[in-house]
Formats: C-alpha cells, structure tokens, sequence
C-alpha cells in the first residue's frame, strides 16, 4: 500500500507542489480562453475533457508521491515491460489517424501509450543507472545497455509511424548522457558514430515515402504555405499582446481562430497575446524555476536511481517544452510537440503528472538513508 | 575496496549538474528575449496588424493534365469553372445579401440561405460554396454588383472537361472526391480529404502523373474579406499530359458502330469493342455500352444522375470490355487450331469425319449441323465452325496441353492491361477444377471446352490479345494504353516501350493456316463472318455465341420475343490484312444473337476505319455522314488561362 511514513511527511516539496499547482492553474485559464466559444453556453468541450483527464491523472499522481520510490526501482522490469505491451498493442489495435497509429481509443476515451512509455522509459534507465554508477561510466561502450533500452520504445514508436514522439523518446533518453562521467572528447566520437547509423538507416532501410515523412518532420517549409501561415498569425498573435497583453479572453487573434491549432501546439500564443510579456515570462520563470528544481532534487538524492529518475523526469519537461516555445516564438520550424501541462491532450498531462509525481517523492525522500 | 569519497556520496556529481542548470537558465533566457523583441519592440506593429488585417490562406488547385490520343486530339482537358462563395462573418447584411443574389443568379434566395447553413464558431471564416459552375452571364452579373456584396466572392476553379462526351468514358474514367478510406492508404500521402481524384479508369491509374501539384498565397485581407495583399505565392505545377495509344477516329467509328447495331425490340445495344495493334498491343480503341457521361463526375454529381446510372440494369459504369467475362464459343476454334497445330496433333492437310455428332466416353456430343460436314480439313472446319473436327483435336490435346497453350495464349488470367477491376476469365484445367470445386476432371468436359462452351470463359480484350497473338506469330502483348506522359512543353518524361508477355513462336506455316481458315470465314460462300468484309483488304475472322440460357428454354420462340436477357450473346474477333496483321478486333454484343448479324458489322466498320486511314482503301464520298459533327472545342484551358481569368476576378474589387 502507497502510504507516506511521518518523516517523509516532514520533508514534502510544498515549494515544487505550489509551483506545478500554479503552472496547471495558468494552463487551465489559459485553455478555457484558447477554447472558449462565445455562442455556446457551458465548458468548451476540450475544456472539459482536460479536466477530465486532470481528475483521473490527480489519484495517479498521489499514488506516484506515495510509493516510496525505492519500491518502484524493484519493480522497474515489470513497469518498462508493461510500458512496451501497452505501446506495442497500438500496433495491432490502433487505428490509422492522420497517417499514424499512436491512439488506443475505447468509447470516448483515448490514450496514447507513447506518453507513458516515456515514463517507462526513464524508471529502466535510472534502474539500469543505479546498478551503473553513472560517474563511473567513462568509455563510450558503457553505454550500448542503456542504448538498447532505450531503443526499444523508440523503434516501436517508429513503426506506429509517429516521428516526432520518436525524436522526442530519444532526446529524453539523451538528456542523461551528460550526468555520465563519459570525457567531453568522447562525445564527438559519439555524434560521429550517430550521424554514421542514421545515414545507414536512410539509405538502407527507409522507404521513399518514409523519408519523405522525415524531411516534412525536420523541414516543414517544404510545405512552405502552411507552415509559413502558421508562424505569421503565430508572431502577429505574440507579438501583439505587448507588455501586459489584451487580458484574458480577450486576444483578438486567439478569439478569431486565426491559429488552427492554438488550443494544442499553439497554446502559448494564446498566453502570450493575452498576458503579454508580463505573464509568458511569469510562466516561463515557473517551467524554469520546476527544471532546477528538479536538477537539485537530483543533485540531493542520496542514490542513482531517485538521481536519474529525477534527471528523466527534467529531460520529459525540458524537451517538449522548449521545442514547443521556439516554435511559437519563430525561432523553430513548425513541429507538432505539445506544451507540457498546458496544451489540450490528456495522456501528456497524465504523463507529466506522474512524472512530477516521482519527482516530489524523491525529493521528499533525500534524507532516508 | 574503499570507493572515493566524492563519487560515493554523490550520484551525480554535482559540477555536471551544474552545468545543466546554466544550459536550461540560458534556453530561457534567449526565449526572454525573443519574448522582449517580439512583445516590446515590435508589438506596436504587430498589434497594429493584428486588429486591421487579418491573413488568410487559400488554395490554388493545380490544372489536371490533358490525356490526348494517338495523333495529339484533346480528349480530356481542364476548363476554368467559376464558383461563388460566401465569407458568413465578412457578410454585412445577410438578409440582403441574399436577396441580391438569388436576383443576379435567377435562384431562390432562401435556397442559397440554406446552403450556407448555420456556420459555427470555428468555421465562420471558412468560406462556403454557394453556387457552383455559374454561366458566363451570372458570373458577370455578380461581378458588376459585388462591390456592395461584402463577403460574396467569385472563386476560378479548374475543372475536368471531356471534350467528347461519353466517348471511350469507361478507359478514360471519372473524377471524384477523395474517400476517407483512400486517404488513410500511403498511395495516397500528402492528398487531403476534398480532393479530387480520378478515381476509375485512366484518371485514376495515372492519377500521380495527371494531377500536377497545388500552390497557395497567403493574402491579408480587410475587414470585408476583400484582398488587400499578397504575403507569399507558391504558384500550382500543372500535371502531366498523357499522349494515349487511342485512335480518335477508330474509337469514334467503333462507338458509332456499337450503337447502331440493329436487334429485335433491343432499342440500346450493350456491349463491348476493343481494337488492337497486332504488332504492338496499342489499344486503339476501346468501347463499351452503355456508356456514361464523365463530365457529370468532374463537378458535383447531382443526386438523380448518379441513382440513375447505378440502378440501370445494364450497368453504365461497367467497363464491359475488360470485366465482361463470357464462354468465347467458336471463336475458341481459331485458338484450338493453332494450339493442335503447334502441339503437333494434326497438320494442315489432317482430316476428320463429321458424321453430326462425335461420340466419346459412351455420349454423343452434337455438331452444330445435325447431318455433319462429311470430311474436313482444318481450312474447312474453321470456316464452317465444324464442332465435330475442334472436339476431336482436343481429345487429342488432351485437356492439359490445351490448358496450358490458351494460359500462355493470355486466356485465364489478366491481360495486364492496367485498369482495376479487370475480370481474369477461366481457363479451365483439372488442377483449375480441383481448387474451384473440390471435383476430378471429367473427359467429357474437354469435348466442351473445345468448342469454347465449357468452363472457359473470356474478356473482351483477352480475345484481342490472342487473335493478335495468333496473328502475329505467337507473341502475347500487353495491351498499351499510354504511349508516353509529357510535361507541360510537349518533352516526354516517360514512355512506355511494346511488351511482350509471352511468345508462343507459332511457325509461319502453321500461322499461315489458320490465317487462311479465318479468312475463309469472311470471304468464302458458306462462311459466317461475310459482314466484315472490306473491299480491297483480306480480312480473317471468327463468329461465336455464348449460350445464356438452355435452348429449352428459348425453344420455339420467335428472336423477337425472347426477353433481352435470356438472348445469347454474340462475338466477332478479327485480324487483317491476313498477309501481314496489323490490327486484331474483338466484338462483343451481348444478347446480340448471332456473332454474324450483330457482331460482325462492328467489326466491318472500325476495319473500314482503319484502312481509310492508312490508306489502303479509298476514304468515303465526302456526302456520306460517315463521322459524327465534332464537337464545338471551347479554348484550351491552359494554367495562364486559368490564373488570368482568377486574378480578373478578384481584380474587381
């Protein structure tokens, strides 16, 4: 049974609670807003569906903060296999949407096991960290275990035909390289020998049409017009807002539906056009303030799995988050990557709450040694 | 061993994390900035933008590349269409609006009303199609007023046009919206849903290389939905012409032919024509009854039409000439006189004893004539289609060597010619039986397949390809519908060479036997096939009936009053000049009667064609009202055309 001993009690993350808490309050406004329909009384569906997925992610996240996270390390095996089965099934199971096959859906409820193999993900590889003391781990071949771990999520995500979820599985996967004590020298070797594999792959393996997908996913300029719309209405909304933005539920650009998909990928334009500069750098201060956070809590963890859970979990925000930013604000091309615990979509917000869910159950638990 | 102190107590050491925490602070930070420069320094324009203008996208469809035939005549072309449609939240003054077009467009009002619908939230800046394909004196009668139209617009469109009607529609093929199941198939990436696509015959099998691809511009327009400014353009790349091996002119002959078959109380004649190149494969023309109009698919295809066309009981959209699969009947006996030629079963001057019928495993099979032919040779026993000789050869074949030759031949299996849905046909053999009914082979029913009444079945083309095969010294070709694909300056990118399936290498000798047993059957006294005959050129060829019902049933009726579908089916196929073949044709006339009266003339008519235009034969007397008038040709459509007559549209304003 999850149940949480006095001690650890004592040393609850109030502060990483209060921040997420105030992150998912910013998210939820800024969702109503980016939903909202002016005719239609009640909740915007989407709305509503979020706050759905936020009352079945809250018990799962509590759940996550309760189980000492020595516990989870034992059962790592059967929560990575698990993770793979679910992921796996899609193949089999899941429909072909918009040209992939990423969504389980049964009745009115979808899940995309992706997001979860994420998390998966990260508890084998801090597992596998904890039996590998990553300062220890100084050649470049140290490293073909962790490798292959991580490429078996990767590879299935691959044949459900979802590139950018790909991409993004193996960022996480890379973001603990540098906690390595592999020799910064070493890492050329590395990119070398990566770049090398993938060319391989492209000429050997990937079909025309495959590799057509790749150059759509890594240059959506080759579809030059709707791309190029996109980041237009995307600046014209961004940068419209100005120093205190047009205030809530009134974004001229967000309530005229100028942006296609500004309750996803584009939800930060909503804030930003909205709050203004004020509130975007407000609520980047929080996802910074939650990533060093989370760096500490990893630097304060007395063993290397709550380390490496912690450094997983960092990677799970930092990435998405970043390439979801930079695109909004044109310094990316259009990639379609949520905004963690702010854009509409269910399985990544039950994902990342369960992520932060690890993160304030290592932290509270740094002194049980 | 004791361990380090620094990497005991710490997991990660802590100047890696560090390290980390300045790459995240510094990602943040620049993203601060592009915040400060968008918000603080540009945010007085860009707001500026954002509350005047507003930017939109729109499509520039990419005009469909034409498919022209052998000589270069247009057949399917693409032709500016004007559309009109209706911004719901640029209208100022619906009620007015409406009013005002349903006058100009001499249309009901509160019909247009309903088209338009109730336009949610999400879609009120989508623009809705309201009128679709205007008359030139609509489109410029709402152009005149539609600067007090606020949110009308009138959208240029390329659209489909088949200059010939329901000429060779079914090789041609239609146009139509793109199915939700199409689009989830990799064929089909990079399509979205409400394209449009060929989706049968020619249009759909060169549907990549006719498609061409579409561009864009953004535009900001003002508050009225009116245009104010080109941001980007991506100019559309119109597709590929497609040079077909069609011959207008013999299709056009062979369409005229087929409809003016004359049978008892069957005003409009069903069935099929296909004409090949004997040397190449080139389909030169290729007909099927009834036919449809494809130029009803290129728009929207209104409800009755289409209700029409799929409740008929004889199939419009059926392409009987590669679907239709029926028993060959005796024009099977061309073929089984190459086979016993080629296997070495009997040679020319081999006779066989016609007494009426021909007895085997203790039953008699009937001669079609009760008191026998007496002795025949082969010469003979084609041009009187003599059942008694082609069940002898094939006992002597036996079923296995039979089958194999006719599966060579072409017959059981898809010619190849490239259009979904092609009907395979059968060509029987023990294994074929064993798999089909689980049964062993009876002998007797290599007595019935003989003469083309048994299991076999065939497909129009599939006789055009054997006859030219027999014709041309065994080769079996694929029948070539494209001769080559063209970019839009006339250079060729592709092209597609003869080819040839399978060679037979049926001696001349053996050739020259049965050419000389077909051409008996058109030229001699007592042949079947004397109404394709052509004045000046040696012609060969070959009758057949397929059975449709048992003769009891029938028996004792006159023509005339047997319903249309228990009448028999009637077929000619024919190759000439029988010195040295050029073109072999197959005619199918279903319930036609008689392969003679019915399916023969066809084939006289397109022959008659062909050699007037080699010029073999004289052509006709100018008075003779040989060709149907040509159609009235409206301007080619090209892309300049195209972008012209839009960029006028919209310059109105």
């Amino acid at each position: 049974m999850p149940s949480i001993d006095r001690r650890s009690l004592q040393h609850f993350d109030w502060l990483l609670l209060g921040l997420v808490t105030l992150l998912l309050a910013f998210g939820f406004a800024n969702l109503y807003s980016a939903t909202r329909s002016g005719s239609e009384v009640g909740l915007p569906p989407e709305f509503r569906r979020q706050a759905l997925a936020l009352a079945l992610a809250a018990p799962l996240m509590f759940v996550a903060i309760a189980m000492d996270y020595r516990r989870l390390e034992r059962l790592a095996n059967v929560v990575f296999a698990a993770s793979l089965l679910l992921l796996a099934s899609t193949l089999v199971l899941a429909p072909l949407t918009r040209g992939n096959r990423s969504w389980l859906i049964w009745g009115p409820f979808s899940l995309q096991p992706a997001e979860l193999a994420k998390l998966g993900l990260i508890v084998a590889l801090a597992r596998w960290f904890q039996r590998h003391p990553p300062g220890r781990i100084q050649r470049l071949r140290d490293l073909a275990a962790p490798s292959l771990i991580a490429a078996l999520p990767v590879g299935i995500i691959i044949l459900q035909r979802d590139l950018g979820v790909a991409v993004l599985t193996l960022l996480i996967a890379c973001t603990y390289l540098p906690f390595t004590g592999i020799p910064w020298r070493s890492w050329a070797g590395l990119a070398g020998a990566g770049a090398l594999g993938l060319a391989g792959l492209w000429s050997f393996f990937l079909k025309d049409y495959q590799q057509k997908r790749i150059l759509d996913f890594l240059d959506p300029s080759r579809d030059p017009l709707a791309s190029g719309y996109q980041a237009i209405q995307s600046k014209i909304a961004v940068g419209s807002g100005g120093l205190l933005g047009k205030g809530w539920l009134d974004g001229t650009q967000t309530q005229l539906r100028f942006l296609p998909t500004q309750h996803s990928d584009f939800v930060f334009s909503v804030l930003a056009e909205e709050w203004g500069f004020v509130g975007s750098v407000a609520v980047l201060g929080l996802y910074l303030c939650i990533l060093l956070w989370g760096l500490a809590i990893a630097r304060n963890s007395k063993d290397a799995f709550g380390a490496m859970l912690a450094v997983g979990i960092v990677g799970l925000l930092f990435w998405p988050a970043v390439i979801n930013v930079a695109m909004v604000l044109g310094l990316a091309p259009v990639i379609g990557v949520p905004l963690p615990l702010f854009s509409y979509g269910g399985s990544s917000l039950l994902a990342s709450l369960i992520g932060l869910g690890l993160l304030l159950n290592v932290s509270m638990r740094r002194y049980m040694f | 061993m004791p361990r380090t102190l620094d990497r005991g107590s710490d997991p990660v050491q802590p100047g890696r994390v560090r390290l980390a925490m300045v790459a995240v602070g510094l990602v943040f930070g620049l993203f601060a900035g592009r915040l400060f420069q968008l918000q603080l320094i540009e945010g007085d324009e860009l707001r500026r933008q954002s509350e005047r203008n507003s930017v939109r996208t729109m499509r520039l469809e990419a005009p469909r590349g034409e498919i022209v035939d052998r000589d270069g005549r247009v057949l399917a072309t693409t032709r500016p269409a004007f559309g009109l449609e209706v911004v719901p939240d640029d209208l100022r003054n619906p009620e007015r609006t409406f009013a005002a077009l349903g006058q100009l467009l001499g249309e009901d009002p509160s019909g247009l009303e309903k088209a338009l619908g109730k336009p949610s939230r999400a879609t009120r800046f989508k623009p809705v199609r309201l009128a679709d394909d205007l008359s030139p004196d609509q489109l410029a009668r709402v152009e005149v007023h539609r600067y007090a139209l606020a949110g009308v617009a009138t959208e240029v469109e390329p659209r489909r046009h088949y200059l010939e009607g329901d000429l060779a529609a079914h090789l041609l093929g239609s146009l139509g919206e793109i199915r939700s199941d199409q689009l989830e198939k990799d064929e089909f990436d990079g399509y979205r849903s409400g394209d449009v696509i060929g989706q049968t015959g020619l249009e759909a099998v060169f549907e990549r290389r006719l498609r061409g691809v579409a561009g864009g511009r953004n535009v900001v327009v003002d508050v009225a939905g009116r245009e104010m400014d080109v941001l980007e353009e991506v100019k559309p790349r119109p597709g590929r012409r497609l040079v077909l091996a069609l011959d207008l002119d013999l299709q056009r002959a062979a369409e005229q032919a087929m409809r003016e078959v004359e049978l008892p109380n069957d005003p409009r004649p069903t069935g099929a024509v296909v004409a090949l190149d004997a040397r190449t494969g080139d389909v030169l023309a290729m007909v099927s009854r009834p036919a449809y109009d494809p130029n009803d698919f290129a728009g929207r295809i209104d409800s009755a039409t289409w209700k029409s066309l799929t409740t008929d009981e004889w199939v419009p959209l059926q392409n009987r000439a590669i679907q239709n699969q029926f028993p060959p009947g005796s024009t099977f006996k061309a073929f089984m006189a190459a086979a016993a030629l080629h296997e070495g079963v009997i040679n020319e001057h081999t006779t066989v004893f016609c007494p009426g019928s021909y007895w085997y495993g203790g039953r008699a099979y009937r001669c079609w004539k009760r008191g026998g032919h007496g002795t025949v040779t082969l010469h003979v026993a084609l041009r009187s289609s003599c059942d008694v000789f082609f069940y002898t050869i094939g006992v002597k074949l036996g079923i296995e060597r039979l089958s194999a030759f006719m599966t060579t031949l072409g017959l059981g299996h898809q010619t190849g010619v490239g259009l979904a849905h092609e009907a395979p046909g059968v060509m029987p053999s023990p294994e074929w039986k064993k798999r089909r009914f689980g049964e062993r082979w009876y002998p007797g029913e290599t007595v019935s397949v003989s003469i083309g009444q048994g299991y076999d079945l065939v497909t129009p083309v599939q006789l055009a390809v054997g006859y030219a095969a027999l014709a041309n010294g065994g080769r079996v070709l694929r029948p070539r519908l494209a001769l080559r694909v063209e970019d839009a300056a006339g250079n060729e990118v592709e092209s597609f060479p003869p080819e040839v399936l399978a060679n037979l290498e049926i001696s001349d000798r053996h050739m020259a036997a049965v050419m000389r047993g077909l051409e008996a059957v058109v030229s001699e006294p007592g042949g079947t096939g004397s109404r394709s005959r052509v004045a000046g050129v040696r012609v060969g060829g070959k009758t057949g009936t397929s059975q449709v019902v048992r003769l009891e049933r029938t028996l004792g009726m006159a023509e005339a009053d047997i319903p249309k579908r228990f009448r028999d089916h009637a077929w000619f196929a024919a190759v000439a000049p029988v010195e040295a073949p050029e073109i072999s044709v197959a005619v199918l006339v279903e319930h036609g009667l008689h392969g003679s009266t019915a399916a023969a003339p066809v084939a006289q008519r397109v022959l008659q064609r062909y050699f007037e235009k080699t010029g073999r034969i004289a052509p006709p007397p100018p008075a003779e009202p040989a060709a149907p008038a040509t159609p009235a040709e409206p301007a080619p459509a090209t892309l300049e055309n195209l972008q012209a007559a839009a960029g006028g549209a919209r310059a109105v304003d």
